[in-house]
């Protein structure tokens, strides 16, 4: 069982602001995703979903609890304990609400930059095909403000995808989409669960599509429990 | 990939834009620079020219450019007898203004020791130094005179024989170079009438005599405008120039100095002198503009640089999110104030080669310049670039996750 999680979180606690501005975003959180599953994580706004990612995502880590990635230990009590800025260009993917591609970088490069950062040495090659792959290929040379926003989060998703990742964590990638394009894209998220091993967990608030997942949490008041 | 590149070829227009204002702005401290080389050049041009070890000049001035300097003539002869001299020749410089055709000429008017200095030194252009003690001149090509054109001083012409380039005074006026003989004539611009009344009264007195009647050349001589009538008094010199063996110079020096009516100065003194009296001012003038400017340069650098990342914020912490290394993000703005230091630079450079040479006043690129001005400028967008290195490395990641 050990290897086979791609990220598992223990006790995850986090508090901003003090005194009548407290909040508790996280109230002792606990999960583990394995790889080669599709999660989602429901809940309403403010219950703490973003800040869960962002704890998962090695971006801005709990004030207490562990983080462990691939067997390793890596964030105890917000302290890092490996290369953060590594190991998110290495193994993990996001996707965000807006695509977030660079403006100033076409949508090739876009997918081209992220497999430079993560080592891998025919980026150029790679980038064509996981836009091929993602049904975005005809768009290469265009800028991400000449994409549709589709488009744009079809681009994103392949960048996610750059290093195979083993985790990839998307917040909210569907809320500008329409219920089709909504629908495809979660289908795509299973796929590239299924196809590539890699663990896979959407923040969503679009209920009509989760029988594509393969298992679904929800959150509320920084707290987790499953659907 | 280079993102630098990348993110200018995205904003192009705006990017040499930028480079062409900030190459304006270099190309106007440069040529600050330019023209005060140019003044100190001009100002030392004179006596460099002279190739003279020591210059007597009149006891307690700091002549005979930056002030007055009247000389007994016998200082020559006195000068000449030191053991050590190798020659010692007299000097004169008047400034003197004439008009030509309609137009003023302001000349500095410069005696060269004829016949031991014919102005071989001189640095000429065209034409050739002085062959005859009388009536030649060299003089400087912004004058407008052209080699063989004449010019009437103290009522007697002068023909251009030799021009120079870039002979100028520190107050910018055009030097002309004649025998010190003819300088004297022209200083005291002595009516020719009386001159000449004066000279044919010494050879009528000359045929009365013995010795006049049997030495037909002390007629030549007394014709000579070198020769001085008795009755007009002897003018004084500017200057004694001396050119002495070099390992006896401090000796020559020790005795010179012992004489109670001059100066001795050595041509780096001299030249010192010079500066400092005339040049002094300018050089606080240029020095705080080029100070103002530079630092002009620096901040408007700097802000461009700061907005430059400030609207890239998102796309950097999007970077970052993706576990972009410190370095890269870094680079990007270095690389983009080098490459627009690096533009700015050019635009100056090709600016200036237009430019300059339409100044009124020379703009001299000393080699100092040309390699002091592109270092300056590449250490000028570096440190201006702190701004926006700072912000790049405060960029908070999870600011991408932020719609
Ligand atoms: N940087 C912050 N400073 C202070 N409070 C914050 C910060 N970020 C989040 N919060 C608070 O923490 C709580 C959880 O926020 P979070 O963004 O995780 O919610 P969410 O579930 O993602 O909501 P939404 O569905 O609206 O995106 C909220 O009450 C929010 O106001
Ligand atoms: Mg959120």
């Amino acid at each position: 069982m050990e290897d086979t999680y791609a990220v598992r979180a223990v006790d995850l606690s986090k508090t901003y602001g003090t005194g009548q501005a407290e909040v508790k975003a996280l109230d002792h959180v606990s999960l583990t995703i394995a790889r080669g599953t599709v999660a989602a994580l429901l809940g309403p706004s403010g219950s703490g979903k973003s800040t869960l990612i962002k704890a998962l995502g090695f971006v801005s880590p709990a004030d207490t609890g562990e983080v462990f990635f691939g067997g390793r230990l890596v964030v105890k009590d917000g302290v890092p304990l490996a290369d953060l800025a590594s190991l998110r260009r290495r193994h993990l993917g996001f996707v965000f609400q807006k695509a977030n591609l660079t403006s100033f970088l076409t949508a090739r490069e876009n997918v081209e930059i992220a497999c430079e950062f993560g080592g891998k040495s025919d980026g150029a090659r790679r980038a064509r095909e996981l836009l091929e792959y993602l049904d975005v290929a005809g768009r290469e040379h265009s800028y991400p403000e000449m994409l549709s926003g589709g488009e744009q989060q079809r681009v994103a998703i392949a960048r996610a995808l750059a290093n195979e990742p083993s985790l990839i964590l998307a917040d909210e990638p569907t809320a500008a989409l329409d219920s089709v394009r909504s629908r495809n894209v979660m289908e795509l998220f299973r796929r590239v669960a299924h196809d590539r091993g890699a663990a896979v967990l959407v923040v969503t608030h679009d209920h009509r599509a989760l029988e594509v997942f393969d298992v679904i949490y929800e959150m509320e008041d920084g707290r987790l429990r499953p659907h | 990939m280079n993102l630098a590149l990348r993110d200018v070829r995205r904003h192009l227009a705006r990017f040499i834009g930028t480079a062409a204002g900030l190459g304006l702005l270099l190309s106007v401290v440069i040529g600050m620079q330019g023209i005060y080389a140019g003044m100190v050049d001009d100002a030392t041009i004179l006596t460099r020219a002279m190739r003279a070890d020591l210059w007597l000049v009149q006891r307690d001035t700091r002549g005979p450019f930056a002030e007055g300097s009247r000389l007994d003539p016998s200082v020559e002869a006195r000068a000449a007898a030191v053991p050590g001299v190798r020659t010692a020749r007299p000097y004169t410089y008047q400034l003197i203004q004439r008009e030509r055709r309609g137009a003023v000429l302001r000349i500095a008017l410069v005696g060269l020791g004829w016949p031991d200095d014919p102005g071989r030194s001189l640095p000429l252009v065209r034409g050739r130094h002085l062959h005859q003690s009388h009536g030649e001149m060299i003089v400087d090509a912004s004058l407008g005179l052209g080699i063989g054109e004449s010019l009437t001083l103290a009522g007697e012409p002068y023909r251009v024989v030799g021009l120079t380039k870039n002979a100028l005074t520190s107050g910018g006026e055009s030097v002309a170079f004649v025998s010190v003989a003819d300088a004297e004539l022209i200083a005291f611009d002595q009516p020719a009438e009386a001159a000449m009344l004066e000279r044919e009264r010494v050879v009528e007195r000359l045929r009365r005599t013995d010795l006049g009647r049997g030495q037909p050349a002390l007629e030549d001589l007394a014709t000579s405008p070198r020769w001085r009538a008795p009755a007009l008094a002897s003018p004084p010199l500017a200057a004694v120039l001396v050119q002495a063996d070099p390992h006896r110079l401090a000796e020559v020096r020790e005795v010179m100095r012992s004489w109670g009516d001059v100066s001795v100065y050595a041509q780096g003194e001299e030249e010192a002198l010079l500066l400092g009296g005339v040049v002094q001012r300018a050089r606080m003038q240029i020095g705080l503009f080029t100070v103002i400017l530079t630092l002009t340069a620096a901040v408007i650098v700097m802000m461009v640089m700061y907005n430059l990342t400030l609207e890239k914020t998102h796309d950097l912490a999007v970077l970052k999110l993706m576990g972009a290394p410190g370095p890269r993000l870094l680079g990007l703005v270095l690389q983009q104030a080098w490459l627009l230091g690096a533009l700015g630079y050019a635009v100056a450079y090709g600016m200036g080669a237009v430019v300059f040479p339409m100044f009124p006043r020379r703009v001299l690129l000393t080699d100092t310049i040309t390699l002091v001005a592109p270092l300056a400028t590449m250490a000028i967008v570096t440190l201006a670039s702190a701004l926006g290195l700072t912000h790049v490395m405060r960029i908070d990641p999870s600011r991408a996750l932020e719609a």
